[in-house]
Parts: C-alpha cells; sequence; structure tokens
C-alpha cells in the first residue's frame, strides 16, 4: 500500500469517499425497502431480517472508519468486500434455490467503488470479478438481465477506478505546478531585492567614478555597462516569470531592451509586456538595429539615440530619433534618384512586408524613423 | 539677496547612497532638514523636518516609497517629491507617480542633474526621464485601449498636443527642444507634460474614491 499519501491524493479521496458515504445509504435504502416490500419471498424471514440488520449495522460501522483516511486501510476493504460476497452468497439459502433478486441488491455496489477509489482500477477489476462471480455462482438459472448486471459491476469497477486514480493524478500535477508557480515568484521577489542592491551600489561606482576622473572614471564606466547589462537579465526575467504568452509570440520589450546597452542609446518602454508573433518581433528587432546602426554611421559619433515603444490597440509604434544634425534637405532625394535605397529602403521593406509602414522626418532637432507594425502582422 | 536655502530630505537605506546624495546636496547650498532609512522614519521625521522637496528612493523598508509618497503629500500637500531609483523604469515608478511624485530620476545621473532635478521639483516643475514619460504614455494608453472590459467615460485621455509633448520627451527631447519643433514656449510644453501627471494622479484619486464606495468605506458619513 501507498505509505504517506500526498496531500493531494488525499484530498481526492476524501471527496470520493464522502461521495461514497452518500451512495453506500441510497443503496442500503434501496435494499431495505426492496426486501420489506418482497418479504414473502423470504423462506426464512428471521435470518432475513438479521442479515438486512447486519447489512445496515456494517454500512453505518463502515462509513465512519472510512470517514477518516488512516482508517482505510486493506483489512477494512476485505471485511467490506467480504461481506457483501456473503451476503449475496446466503441469498439462496434465506430465499431458496430459485431467487430471483439477492438480499443485498445494489447495496455491494457500495463496497465495489470503496475499492476503486482506494485501490485504483486494479483494486475495481478485483472486487468487480468476485462479486460477479458469487452472484452467478449462487443463481441455479442465469437470465440475460442477471448477465448484463454482473457485466456493468465488472467493467465498472475498474473504470470507476481508473478515473479515482486520474483524479488524484491531475491533483497532484496542480499541486506541483501551483507550488513551482509560488516558488517562482518568491524567487523573483528575492532576486529583485538583490538585485537592487547590486544596482544601487553600480550607480555609485558609476557616479563617484565620473567625478574622480582617470582610472576612477574608468571603473565608473565599468560599472555603468553592468548596470545597463544587469538591467536587461532582470527585464529577460520578468518576461519569462510573467504569465507566457503562447510558443509562437514573444515579448517585443523584452526583444528590444538589449538595445538599452548599445553606447548612447535608451530604450523607453511602456511597462508590461507587448507580446507579437515571433517572426514580427525578429524583423522589427532588425528594423530597429538598422535604424540605430544608422544613427551611428551618419549621425556622428557623438550622437545618442533613443527607442520609443507604445502599444495601441491596433497597433505597434517604435520611433527611432537620434539628435544628430539631421538629415539636409534633398539628401534623401538625390540617393533615391540615383538608385542608392540603401539602408531607408531596407527598413521600409521590412515593415511593409509586416503589412506596416515606415515614415522618416527629419528637422534640426534630429532624425526620427517611425515604425508602425499592425497587431494582426501578416508574416 | 540671500534668499533661505530650500530644504530637502533624504530617504534611501542605503548609508553610502544617503551619505552622498547628502553631501552633493549639501555642497550645492541646499539646507538638508532630514534623512531616513525606513519608510516609518521617513512618516515620522517628515513632520517636524518640513523639507520642500523629498529625495526619496523606492526600495525601502517599509513602508513602501508609494506609501512614503501618499502619506507625505497628504500631510503637506505642497511638498514634492523627486523618486530616485536604482532599479529602472518599473511599475513601481508609475505608482509613486500615480500618488502624486512628481520627479524621477535614475540613481546613475550625475551630481549635476541631480542638483537641477531636486530645484526645478522645488519650483513645482515636473523632471521625467523618458523612460518614465513612455510609462506614463502606456498608462494612458491602457486606459484608453477599447478592448478592457471596464469602459469608462470618466477616464482620462490625453489630449493630442499632450500625446505629441509626451512622446517627444520619451525620445529624449528636452523641453526647450520640443518648444522649439512646436513652436510653443517652454512654459506651455512644461505645462503640457504636468497636464499628464495630473490626469493620471486624478484617474488615481477617483478610483480610489470609487474602490472606498464600493468597499462600504463611505457608509458611516451616510448613516448620518
Amino acid at each position: 500500500m501507498r505509505h504517506q499519501p500526498l496531500p493531494a491524493v488525499r484530498a481526492v479521496e476524501d471527496r470520493l469517499f464522502r461521495a461514497l458515504a452518500v451512495l453506500r445509504l441510497v443503496v442500503l435504502l434501496n435494499a431495505v425497502l426492496l426486501n420489506a416490500y418482497r418479504a414473502g419471498n423470504f423462506q426464512h424471514p428471521t435470518a432475513g431480517a438479521v442479515t438486512i440488520t447486519a447489512m445496515c449495522a456494517w454500512s453505518l460501522l463502515v462509513t465512519w472508519i472510512y470517514s477518516d483516511a488512516s482508517r482505510r486501510t486493506l483489512p477494512v476493504l476485505v471485511v467490506d468486500l467480504a461481506l457483501a460476497v456473503v451476503s449475496i452468497a446466503v441469498s439462496p439459502l434465506l430465499k431458496g434455490e430459485g431467487f430471483n433478486a439477492t438480499v443485498p441488491g445494489f447495496w455491494v455496489m457500495a463496497a465495489l467503488l470503496a475499492w476503486a477509489a482506494r485501490l485504483r482500477w486494479q483494486g475495481g477489476l478485483v472486487a468487480g470479478v468476485l462479486l460477479a462471480a458469487t452472484d452467478l455462482a449462487s443463481r441455479d438459472h442465469v437470465t440475460q438481465n442477471n448477465v448484463g448486471n454482473v457485466f456493468l459491476l465488472v467493467i465498472g469497477g475498474p473504470i470507476v477506478g481508473y478515473l479515482a486514480a486520474s483524479l488524484q493524478d491531475m491533483a497532484v500535477e496542480r499541486d506541483a505546478a501551483q507550488h513551482a508557480a509560488a516558488a517562482a515568484a518568491e524567487r523573483a521577489r528575492l532576486a529583485r531585492a538583490v538585485h537592487d542592491g547590486v544596482l544601487q551600489v553600480l550607480a555609485l561606482v558609476q557616479r563617484r567614478g565620473a567625478e574622480l576622473g582617470g582610472s576612477g572614471a574608468e571603473l565608473g564606466q565599468l560599472a555603468g555597462e553592468q548596470e545597463v547589462a544587469l538591467r536587461g537579465l532582470i527585464r529577460a526575467q520578468d518576461s519569462v516569470v510573467d504569465e507566457p504568452t503562447a510558443p509562437a509570440e514573444r515579448d517585443l520589450a523584452a526583444a528590444l531592451a538589449p538595445f538599452d546597452g548599445r553606447a548612447r542609446t535608451t530604450v523607453v518602454l511602456p511597462g508590461g509586456q507587448v507580446p507579437l508573433p515571433s517572426a514580427v518581433v525578429d524583423e522589427v528587432v532588425g528594423a530597429v538595429g538598422a535604424c540605430l546602426d544608422n544613427v551611428a554611421r551618419h549621425a556622428g559619433e557623438a550622437a545618442s539615440a533613443w527607442v520609443l515603444v507604445e502599444a495601441l490597440p491596433e497597433r505597434i509604434v517604435i520611433s527611432v530619433r537620434d539628435d544628430g544634425p539631421g538629415i539636409p534637405d534633398g539628401r534623401l532625394d538625390a540617393a533615391h534618384a540615383q538608385g542608392r535605397l540603401g539602408v531607408s529602403g531596407s527598413i521600409r521593406g521590412r515593415l511593409s512586408d509586416l503589412g506596416g509602414e515606415a515614415r522618416l522626418s527629419t528637422g534640426p532637432w534630429g532624425t526620427e524613423w517611425e515604425l508602425a507594425v499592425p497587431r494582426e502582422a501578416t508574416t | 539677496m540671500n534668499e533661505p536655502a530650500l530644504r530637502v530630505m533624504v530617504v534611501d537605506d542605503h548609508p553610502m547612497w544617503r551619505d552622498a546624495v547628502e553631501r552633493d546636496l549639501i555642497d550645492a547650498g541646499f539646507d538638508v532638514v532630514g534623512v531616513a532609512s525606513t519608510g516609518d522614519q521617513a512618516i515620522a521625521r517628515f513632520p517636524a523636518a518640513r523639507p520642500q522637496v523629498v529625495v526619496l528612493d523606492l526600495q525601502i523598508p517599509g513602508p513602501s516609497g508609494v506609501e512614503v509618497t501618499e502619506t507625505v503629500l497628504r500631510h503637506d500637500p505642497a511638498a514634492r517629491v523627486l523618486i530616485l531609483s536604482a532599479s529602472g523604469e518599473q511599475d513601481d515608478v508609475l505608482a509613486a507617480v500615480k500618488a502624486g511624485a512628481t520627479g524621477y530620476l535614475v540613481k546613475s545621473a550625475s551630481k549635476a542633474e541631480l542638483i537641477d532635478a531636486v530645484r526645478r521639483t522645488a519650483a513645482g516643475d515636473t523632471v521625467f526621464t523618458p523612460g518614465l514619460a513612455g510609462l506614463v504614455l502606456g498608462e494612458f494608453r491602457r486606459i484608453a485601449d477599447p478592448r478592457k472590459a471596464d469602459d469608462d467615460p470618466l477616464e482620462p485621455q490625453l489630449t493630442e498636443r499632450e500625446t505629441e509633448v509626451l512622446k517627444m520627451v520619451a525620445t529624449g527631447m528636452s523641453y526647450k527642444q520640443i518648444a522649439e519643433r512646436l513652436v510653443l514656449s517652454h512654459r506651455t510644453v512644461q505645462n503640457h507634460v504636468q497636464n499628464t501627471l495630473r490626469k493620471l494622479q486624478l484617474h488615481n484619486r477617483v478610483e480610489l474614491t470609487r474602490w472606498a464606495i464600493d468597499q462600504g468605506l463611505d457608509r458611516e458619513q451616510d448613516a448620518e
């Protein structure tokens, strides 16, 4: 037998046995009433009354015994089933060889289901076969009806046993999943506290280092790089801990966050996840990367860049702005005329493949790409 | 002329940080009227210290920075809260802003940026990082999302101009640059940014009130 069952297994079993207690009462009442109604069929009415009284007494006793999981032992189950078998076996003695209905009738179902609930399909099968064999053996003639009832016993036992086992397994799995989720949330909470402490120190080193100058400044810069890296990791972790998106979808915010690690690049996100199909995320990340490469090439080394992600109801808009001198009038047209579409062409191409669009605006305030992708992007 | 020094309170549980910020503020001529390392200390010391600006770390031993923001501003609505956070733009920054904080700076900001931020916060300006502007924009988008279940006619909306300004802040433009690009005055740009915060804070209060009514917290008064 199982030793120390898991709480979830026990909870399911408890419920099954509570249901069984009700069922046992119902089938007992059924047996008592039918026997009282057909009292004339008894050849030995006194012995019959004793048998039925015994069935009632045992029903009450075993219901109490089964009410505590620790008392649902094999010996009790054996006695339960044995009494059911005996109650069938004595039927010909009480009612004569040619009897139609056994004394316990459906009452034996209670013992069968107890075996199924406690000992799974194997228990249900053993109990079903034993009861069926006893029933058939005690009759001098077997009707089609008898065979049907017996057949139901034999298949019902294992089926109920199998369902009980499945319920228990599912409860165990659910418990394990809930436990894992709680543990992950607690780990994330602890990690956040640790990370915050590290980020504090990195920021402090970065700040003080910059003021010290020289090798201090180098240290400060290193601390700054680590700070950005750690922030990226935290964001990646958050997107794992949060409710998982469908496998074909990814979080665009988490995918764009690593650009924040580039020199003089700031990634600004809306908070929360921005789930899009994986292929769309790849294309958008590629396009944003191309925009940022363009910044480095044309706006000069000193230019800073910002990537803003906005999640609108029907589309996602990504703005990439630099604070460079902007593109002089006519330069794009000239490039276009010469057939040199280069980077801007590839950015526009990527976006229109997704059913979106890329718009470029430029002025003394710098250059800005606005990439719009419909939520239901085509890939 | 000798105008009185700005009174500032520093709340941070990290002693090195607290000292560094305090030193920087004193060097800049501010009057650091109080320091605290936990939410409890901050709330207890605030009334006596009467700072004009609270420089507040969000990650402090309870009550949280968000609760501290709420409590001190309820006590003295004229005070200003500047959030100084190490953990970057997260939901708790947004929560602190909804609770009434009007400035936000990441800890990796330089000393000069910190001094400037404290000064501007004290003067009633809103100090936004691009990151916070992105979060606020995102919050308004969420509020306005027609797909969400509870469609509410009272929910705040940004005007087109406010959205435009906030987007520019989120892409790293200074108020001055925005003013030039949109041909507006510096003050107008500032007002637009402030309005977005005010709407968010008001919405927060409306939601809190509604929640209180739902929970039956107003019943005692009704029983009169």
